[in-house]
């Protein structure tokens, strides 16, 4: 160890840096590396193809896993670093995936009908409508956060609570509104959505658990790169207290509704993702299930941490996966007690009581070894 | 003193004003009939909210708790209403239990008094108190454990029933030999959630004589009571199914309101109360709450949707010609003003005043109303006064989870009994409670007036322009943004 030491501080500076902020990165690189290897990693043990079998079934579990961690992340921004209470955020998730899947359904197919855009002899139109399609929901999800931040500005706390959860639920009960039926598919949702065909979760589902898997890591390196910003400490300190914020000099209603539209955005983002993934747009996204669920990966991962919420969709994901098999149909009913308990009794989730007890467990581990060695 | 009235009570007599004024002209444009009916709907779906969202402003006013699992205990009170009513074997068969492990619970004081002045470590304190506490749990599962609860929801589903006489057979429970040890089994697992509630070895902590007194007591008449319902825990649903079918109908809005409210005792005492240093988590242990609830009644109910018949009072075929002449007729239907509407919901409406008054008279004339209303105010004034406000959180809790399992069982007859039936109502009281204003029970009244009407006259407009109703039901949120532009702290709630 401490020859690694001496030999980098030879090398050039930023090199210095660079290497160093890699080494203390070295656990999300590895598993980053490892989730990036896995469909290959399985099919190798299992000795199945990668792109059916068992392999292909739990390549779908983890993209799944992928598409919610960001949902929740987003959550967490907002909940856990801003402190904004808010209970809306299925209407963001939902609103992202109906922006998708109706835009791919009504106007992509007419556009892709009628003209065809090439460049040299590539034609692009499906990429492009993909890209319209994106750019329609971030500004469709960024008008539903400005909605709820304006909300918001005027009222707080658990008032703001109930309203963001009536307004969500507008937004449900107008989806599953059988007047818009024609276009969104009422109580059934949107199925079959024409989506890319290079981009097909069934038949090219390696492809998309690379695009899944890298969707997640940027949208944690951007929120990463966004907290550990100087907005980012503006929304820690809106969380920990509003008036002396204002007192410095920080408008709270702007630092707010930028949390909120980037939140949403990131929300927006996953929930269009996840309408591909689906191939579909069902109310239940916009369900207020679907907030509960943010907030249960939240809490469990751990609140006001971003690995936290990552860890938690990834434990509800796969260990629910599990439960589904040990309980049958109401694993849900495990899950909520195991919530209940770990509010009551580890109100930091799995990161935030590591985090606490790190230095605790590091003095132990030392102390054991220093027993077992002798003194050094 | 007429115009002090009238500036006091401003707000009020603007929107009464307000409500009457729209009825005039609905009353023009509508024509009678059409107007009466929808009203009439209108005041049930209001008497309803009104049952819901009258606990969720008291308890959000007095403990600022935002209660998610309120719609839940809507939906708890439908269903064991519903389950009195029609197949008592389950709650008969479970009530031992829940005395026994209650019977062991209160001994708290007892064993305080007793395990105090062991030498225990502090370190030690902790782990034995963990430990005791999750042997108890683990007792509790196996006490539970092998009860045939599936089974006897499901008898309770093919419970025969004929229209206007609602005949229920009552299932066979499990034979005395065999169930005896559990009640057994659950007091000792009271016993040790109150040693590990009473901190063995915390010399700290006082015991008062009176204290240890009323727990013997209390603890002894529990026993006896667990004693009673294992013994009559056979004959009870056969005696309960042999009323009559109207005796057996109030009996079920009693039973379904006293369990809302034990139930809520219960969740104020084991999981809000240890969160008031923490009221993010509160918000965050209700929401949890009303998931496993949800969860648990789909378990023991499957997910499917039930229909609860008419008490015989109001499904007699025909209809009658006034009110008066359902009394003599018991009729299904009854004409109001030249309306045939339902007499169930007419039912509901009287219910609804009902609770109204006396929820009044609970508030206005009572001591306990008294303290509610200045803990509301300054909650921490109070306590300093030397009330003990922990006590009157859990009563309130109680009172306001009771008024929602009663407004369940209430609508129980004429909406579907299924796991989310509470959602839709909850989202309601919401809007309710913000319009209102916060803590605010008249408040609270004349929300659930104004979104009731609002509900059924924009059910009414959008079956007339040929939309759904949910565009009726998500408008309700325009009105909620419209007073809350007006006056941000809702109708009659107290100014930041």
């Amino acid at each position: 160890m401490a020859e690694a030491k001496s030999d980098l501080t030879a090398a050039p500076n930023r090199f210095t840096s660079a290497v160093k902020s890699l080494r203390s990165e070295w656990l999300g690189l590895a598993v980053i590396l490892l989730l990036a290897l896995f469909p290959f990693l399985f099919g190798w043990f299992s000795g199945t193809s990668v792109q059916d079998g068992p392999s292909k079934f739990w390549q779908g579990q983890l993209i799944t896993f992928f598409i919610m961690a960001v949902y929740a992340m987003s959550y967490d921004l907002l909940i856990g670093y801003t402190g904004i209470l808010s209970f809306g955020h299925a209407a963001f998730f939902g609103g992202g995936a109906y922006a998708m899947g109706l835009f791919l359904t009504h106007i992509g197919p007419k556009i892709i009908g009628s003209y065809k855009i090439t460049i040299g002899s590539a034609d692009i139109t499906e990429v492009l409508v993909l890209v319209a399609a994106i750019f329609l929901v971030v500004v469709v999800v960024t008008l539903l956060g400005l909605l709820f931040s304006v909300v918001s500005a005027r009222i707080k706390g658990v008032y703001f609570a109930m309203i963001s959860l009536a307004m969500a639920e507008a937004i449900h009960i107008l989806s599953k509104a059988t007047d818009f039926g024609k276009w969104t598919g009422a109580d059934e949702g949107l199925h079959g959505v024409p989506v890319p065909l290079w981009l097909n979760p069934t038949q090219h589902r390696l492809l998309f658990y690379f695009v899944a898997l890298a969707f997640c890591v940027i949208m944690y390196l951007i929120a990463r790169r966004l907290v550990d910003s100087p907005t980012g400490r503006v929304f820690v300190a809106l969380r920990e207290n509003e008036s002396r914020v204002r007192m410095i000099g920080y408008n709270p209603v702007t630092y707010r509704t930028l949390s909120f539209v980037i939140a949403a955005v990131i929300a927006g983002l996953a929930g269009g993702l996840f309408a591909i993934w689906n191939m579909g747009a069902t109310p239940s996204m916009t369900s207020a299930l679907t907030t509960i669920n943010a907030l249960i990966m939240t809490i469990l991962g751990g609140i006001g941490t971003l690995i936290g919420p990552i860890l938690g969709a990834g434990l509800m994901q796969i260990v629910g996966q599990f439960f589904y098999q040990w309980f049958g149909a109401r694993w849900p009913l495990v899950f909520g007690l195991i919530f209940i308990a770990l509010v009551l009794f580890l109100p930091y989730g799995v990161i935030g009581t590591y985090r606490l007890k790190r230095l605790e467990w590091k003095h132990g581990w030392q102390r054991l070894r220093e027993l077992v060695a002798g003194k050094r | 003193m007429r115009q002090g009235f009238f500036r006091r009570n401003a707000t009020m007599v603007i929107v009464l004003g307000l409500i009457a004024v729209l009825g005039v002209i609905g009353w023009i444009t509508m024509g009678q009939q059409p107007f009466v009916r929808t009203a009439l709907s209108g005041l049930t779906i209001g008497a309803l909210y009104f049952m819901v969202a009258s606990g969720l402003t008291l308890i959000f006013g007095l403990m600022d708790v935002l209660n998610f699992a309120h719609g839940t205990m809507f939906m708890l009170g439908a269903y064991l209403g519903w389950q009195f009513y029609t197949n008592p074997t389950f709650l008969f068969g479970l009530f031992p239990l829940v005395l026994a492990l209650l019977a062991g619970l209160v001994t708290s004081p007892i064993l305080r008094g007793a395990f105090m002045h062991l030498k225990v470590s502090e370190k030690a304190q902790k782990t034995i108190q963990t430990a005791v506490a999750l042997t108890g749990i683990a007792v509790i599962v196996l006490a539970v454990r092998g009860l045939d609860i599936l089974g006897l929801a499901k008898t309770a589903m093919v419970a025969t029933m004929t229209m206007g006489n609602p005949l229920a057979e009552a299932s066979a429970q499990e034979p005395l030999a065999l169930f005896w040890f559990r009640p057994v089994l659950m007091f000792i697992a009271g016993l040790l959630l109150a040693t590990a509630s009473a901190r063995p070895g915390d010399q700290t902590q006082v015991v008062y004589a009176s204290d240890k007194r009323r727990a013997w007591i209390i603890t002894g008449s529990l026993l006896v009571l667990t004693v009673i319902a294992t013994v009559f825990r056979e004959s009870a649903p056969n005696a309960v199914l042999l009323w009559n079918g109207n005796l057996r109908f109030f009996a079920a809005l009693v039973v379904g309101a006293l369990c809302g409210a034990g139930l809520g005792a219960a969740v104020e005492v084991s999981l809000i109360r240890p969160l008031y240093i923490r009221p993010l988590y509160q918000v965050i242990v209700t929401l949890g709450l009303a998931y496993v609830l949800r969860e648990t009644i789909q378990v023991l109910w499957d997910p499917l949707a039930y229909q609860m018949t008419r008490p015989p009072m109001f499904s007699q075929p025909g209809k009658a010609e006034n009110i008066l002449a359902w009394f003599s007729g018991q009729n299904l239907t009854v004409d109001v003003l030249g309306v045939t509407f339902p007499s169930y919901r007419l039912f509901i409406i009287v219910l609804g005043v009902l609770m109204v008054i006396a929820l009044g008279l609970l508030m206005n004339y009572s001591r306990l109303g008294m303290i509610i209303r200045a803990g509301v105010q300054d909650r921490t004034m109070v306590e300093a006064l030397g009330i003990n406000v922990r006590r009157v959180f859990t009563i309130v809790f109680m009172l306001g989870a009771g008024l929602a399992a009663l407004g369940g069982i209430g609508a129980a007859p004429f909406i579907p009994v299924q796991p989310n039936m509470g959602d839709a109502f909850q989202l309601q009281a919401f809007i309710v409670v913000v319009i209102g204003g916060m803590g605010s029970y008249s408040g609270a009244a004349i929300g659930a007036l104004l979104l009731g009407l609002a509900r059924a006259f924009g059910d009414y407009l959008a079956l007339k322009y040929s939309l759904s109703p949910a565009i009726a039901e998500a408008s309700t949120v325009i009105i909620m943004a419209i007073v809350l532009l007006v006056r941000p702290a809702g109708l009659f709630g107290k100014k930041e």
